[in-house]
């Protein structure tokens, strides 16, 4: 239920960042919202990682279908980040808006490089172009945006919470 | 606990798998959607669609009633613009006159048959008390004379008062001190036309008008007899009054000239009256013989 709610904030998240991107002043830089959601869902994946996995590919996916990937690439990308979050979540504690930015920033460009890796083996990488510019800006953009989406995932967690641990530690902000 | 969390990854691993799978097809058949896919798209584009219109009505609002860091530079940008096209219009219609002017004036030079010069007026005296009773033509000198006549296309304007240099002034017929012999076209009366010199019109009058068989009547045409340095037959004005006395030998009637002396800008000066018209015109003549020789 909890990464059903996820995957549906997830959604509407995409939808908001589809319209709302072309008013954005940095171009095409837009935050990886995908990225962020499927980070989060290994970040707090408890014991139990498949079904943040399942969670992070249907969000990809959904992201390939709205946003005009071709299917299944973000779906990659989010189940390798929801992996990545799941293996540092021990080793993390996400409090406090600076680090969030800093994760959300590392996670923008985790996602652009793996970005790039499939699309290099689809050929799909343009001929020109400021590549590492563009990943680097959407990288920013995407830590921008972090805390943003980061608290909207943990309000959705607080009212799924089974326990009033459970609660307090969504809102606080703290991995279990 | 070991045996689970490989179970975990594993299970994560397999999740992995489907979407590889479904880019290596989507990049064979990028077009095919399945029943999902359809869905998905079917129920977000309305809510992108909504979405939309939110997003742009209220980026609207704020760009058009918040954001406005721009528009000062740009309503000076524009105000530049405009002034320009102002100043390009002005010279555009400055040029538009110009031909006008020099059309009227070729075409009044075509209908005159006599000798001729065509002449833009350049100024006119603005006595607030006599009005515009001179005006300055820009050409005089060697070809203008006192005295020669001077007409637009509606009829006679006056004459040639003084010539200085390259411009001339001209004595309107409207000007007290300005005389003209005229007739009374339907009714042959003949008299002189003097100018009111008013201050609110151009009306003249013909003070001493023979009494014919004919009673004169408003609306009647006065043109020049030929008498004095007018050539005859020049459209002068039209009567506007008549003061018809029960006794006498003549009637005063007043005389609204037919050229509108406000709006003068190309006038014909008449150097030499025009060709009497030929007693021959119209006569049907013999032909010449082709080869001077008187036949048998």
């Amino acid at each position: 239920m909890r990464i059903a709610a996820q995957v549906l904030l997830a959604y509407v998240l995409i939808l908001l960042c589809g319209c709302l991107w072309h008013y954005l002043p940095l171009d095409r830089a837009v935050p990886d919202v995908v990225a962020l959601s499927a980070i989060y869902l290994g970040l707090t994946a408890r014991q139990r990682l498949a079904p943040a996995t399942l969670g992070a590919v249907i969000i990809g996916y959904l992201g390939d279908l709205l946003l005009g990937t071709p299917r299944g690439m973000q779906a990659m990308v989010a189940g390798v980040l929801s992996i990545l979050g799941h293996v540092i979540h021990r080793r993390l504690l996400l409090r406090g808006r600076v680090v969030t930015m800093l994760l959300a920033a590392f996670t923008g460009l985790v996602a652009g490089v793996l970005g790039t890796l499939v699309r290099l083996y689809a050929g799909h990488l343009p001929d020109g172009g400021d590549l590492i510019g563009t990943m680097l800006r959407a990288a920013l953009v995407t830590g921008l945006a972090g805390p943003i989406v980061f608290r909207s995932c943990r309000a959705m967690d607080a009212r799924f919470a089974r326990t009033h641990r459970e609660r307090e530690a969504a809102r606080e902000g703290l991995t279990l | 606990m070991l045996k689970r969390r490989l179970l975990d990854y594993g299970l994560a691993g397999i999740l992995l798998a489907i979407p590889a799978a479904l880019f290596q097809a989507n990049l064979k058949e990028p077009a095919n959607l399945n029943g999902f896919d359809e869905a998905v798209l079917r129920l977000s584009s309305p809510l992108q669609a909504a979405a939309s219109w939110v997003t742009e009505g209220l980026g609207g609002l704020w760009s058009r009633y918040v954001w406005l860091v721009d528009v000062e530079e740009e309503n000076e940008e524009l105000r530049g613009v405009n002034r320009a096209l102002r100043d390009e219009l002005a010279e555009t219609k400055r040029r538009a006159a110009d031909t006008a002017l020099l059309e009227d004036l070729v075409e009044l030079r075509r209908q005159t048959p006599a000798d001729a010069i065509g002449a833009r007026v350049v100024a006119a005296d603005t006595n607030p008390h006599y009005r515009i009773t001179r005006i300055r033509l820009d050409r005089g000198e060697g070809e203008v004379e006192v005295g020669m006549p001077v007409i637009n296309h509606h009829g006679l304007i006056g004459r040639i008062g003084k010539v200085y240099g390259e411009y001339a002034d001209v004595l309107l017929l409207s000007d007290p001190s300005s005389s003209i012999d005229v007739f009374v076209q339907r009714t042959g009366s003949h008299g002189a036309l003097r100018g009111l010199g008013r201050d609110d019109s151009y009306a003249c009058e013909i003070e001493m008008l023979e009494r014919g068989g004919d009673e004169v009547k408003v609306g009647d045409v006065v043109v020049t007899s030929g008498l004095g340095e007018f050539p005859p037959g020049l459209a002068v004005g039209r009567i506007t009054e008549v003061k018809t006395k029960d006794y006498g030998l003549f009637q005063e009637v007043e005389v609204e000239p037919v050229a509108d002396l406000s709006d003068l800008r190309v006038v014909i000066v008449l150097l030499a009256p025009p060709p009497r018209p030929d007693p021959d015109a119209g006569k049907r003549q013999p032909s010449a013989r082709a080869f001077g020789m008187t036949p048998y």
